[in-house]
């Protein structure tokens, strides 16, 4: 496998640090729910910010390696795929801090969320691993993470079902399903994440859907 | 893999020598009809070897010999065609400008023609002018065509030649490095020359600036040590290249 360029292990490192604050917001994200409890929104619209700034300063390091260096074959296909993880990656937060904005406007005292707490700590490890595959350059990890976001459809899926024919009350449906459906959006930046490590690797783009 | 249906030059098995040393080794490739096709590698690879084989300039060189064949539209310019027919069918621009120094402007346009030719002096001005125009110049130094061709600038220069070369009437231009000794703002004049050229001819430039062979070319061939290693479409080329060694070229990691 070729070097690195310098550029290229600076960009990474502030992916690195962007992911770092995906982990923060993610446990703190997670504990809220499994503990039904609000006030989280202020400090995920902060981490989120930071995250935003930080996406923004990885285009702005992509757009300035790819004057000065004009990069080609692997060199360019990084850069590319840099930006949009980077963006992959500053969704996912935007999605984490809409859970606590459901959780500020439902009242969830009551309701039942073992099955949405399970399926954002899928989520998020879904998201832990395509990054690994991407810093790793690893199609093959890459590949078996899209083929692993059939689990969380199914799981959004039948949280669905269950609380369509259950008898619960309102807030707690309209919990349950949009936080769910929030997770199998971020699920689905994950499979973003790995397809782009495939054209990474391979450069040829692949649709996972 | 071409982007055109039409092959405008075949090239089948071509080797060559400079005494015991083996130049190029056994090259096959297809240049399409009115496409730009690059041709990039490390220095000493073959590169203008085998541009100068097209044209059958290579064998000028004492000790220097080439085998195999070069098919243009399926004649080969080793068998079946006049030495001074190829040169005039595939014209040639080299790395540094080259106007005849004791030529004005509009002689240097027509100074081919005049040696094979029977045009009169009317004709003669008539292509001048149209050439310079094609080549961007006419408006530039349409008041200076008595000149000296020496007295122009590097960049108008340059594309003097490719006028004199463009008023043989040529099917094919070979360019051997044309803008490495020119300054940035003659380099994009003429890079959008050679894209207009190719309406209408088939133009193989060698290049060591990987973005320009980007910028302009459709296909690009990558020559290493006398072999072609690679041929594709220019985007393929840049983007993901099939062959290690074009990577580790075209991504600045080589030697």
């Amino acid at each position: 496998m070729l070097k690195e360029p310098e550029y290229l292990t600076k960009i990474n490192a502030e992916i690195m640090e962007m992911q770092e604050i995906v982990e923060s917001i993610g446990e703190q994200v997670q504990d809220a729910l499994k503990n039904r409890s609000s006030g989280l929104k202020p400090v995920a619209t902060e981490l989120c910010r930071e995250a935003q700034i930080r996406e923004e300063l990885i285009v702005e390091m992509c757009v300035g390696s790819l004057i000065r260096h004009q990069p080609f074959a692997s060199d360019l296909r990084a850069l590319t795929v840099a930006m949009k993880v980077s963006y992959d990656l500053s969704r996912v937060c935007r999605y984490l801090r809409n859970i606590t904005e459901v959780l500020e406007e439902v009242n969830v005292k009551n309701c039942e969320v073992k099955e949405v707490c399970e399926l954002l700590k899928n989520a998020r490890e879904m998201v832990r691993q395509s990054l690994k595959a991407y810093f790793e350059k690893d199609q093959k990890a890459a590949t078996n993470l899209i083929k692993s976001d059939e689990s969380i459809d199914e799981g959004y899926r039948m949280i669905l079902r269950k609380y369509a024919v259950q008898k619960a009350s309102g807030n707690c449906i309209l919990f349950n399903g949009i936080t769910a459906r929030i997770v199998e959006r971020m699920a689905d930046h994950a499979c973003y994440i790995s397809q782009e490590t495939i054209y990474l690797v391979t450069g040829r783009r692949t649709d996972y859907r | 893999m071409t982007l055109s249906n039409s092959t405008k030059l075949d090239i089948q098995n071509l080797n060559a020598w400079f005494c015991e040393k083996h130049a190029l080794k056994n090259v096959n490739v297809k240049i399409p009809d009115k496409e730009v096709v690059a041709v990039i590698g490390p220095s000493g690879c073959g590169k203008s070897t085998f541009v100068r084989c097209i044209n059958r300039m290579h064998e000028l060189i004492p000790g220097a010999k080439a085998s195999g064949k070069a098919l243009l539209d399926g004649v080969d310019v080793y068998g079946g065609m006049d030495v001074m027919d190829v040169r005039r069918k595939i014209g040639m621009v080299f790395q540094k400008p080259n106007p005849f120094p004791n030529m004005s402007v509009a002689d240097n346009v027509v100074a081919g023609l005049k040696l094979v030719g029977t045009h009169s002096k009317k004709e003669l001005a008539e292509i001048a002018e149209e050439r310079l125009k094609s080549v961007g110049l006419w408006e530039e130094i349409k008041d200076e065509l008595k000149k000296s061709g020496a007295s122009l600038s590097g960049g108008q220069q340059q594309r003097l030649c490719i006028a004199r070369a463009l008023a043989m009437n040529p099917e094919v231009i070979l360019m051997d490095e044309p803008t490495s000794a020119l300054d940035p703002a003659s380099t994009a004049k003429l890079e959008e020359l050679v894209k207009k050229l190719k309406n209408e001819i088939s133009v193989v430039i060698i290049t060591h600036n990987v973005s320009q062979a980007a910028r302009i070319s459709d296909m690009t061939a990558f020559f290493y040590l006398g072999e072609l290693v690679e041929f594709d479409e220019t985007r393929n080329i840049f983007e993901h290249p099939k062959n290690p060694l074009t990577e580790r070229y075209i991504t600045g990691r080589f030697g």
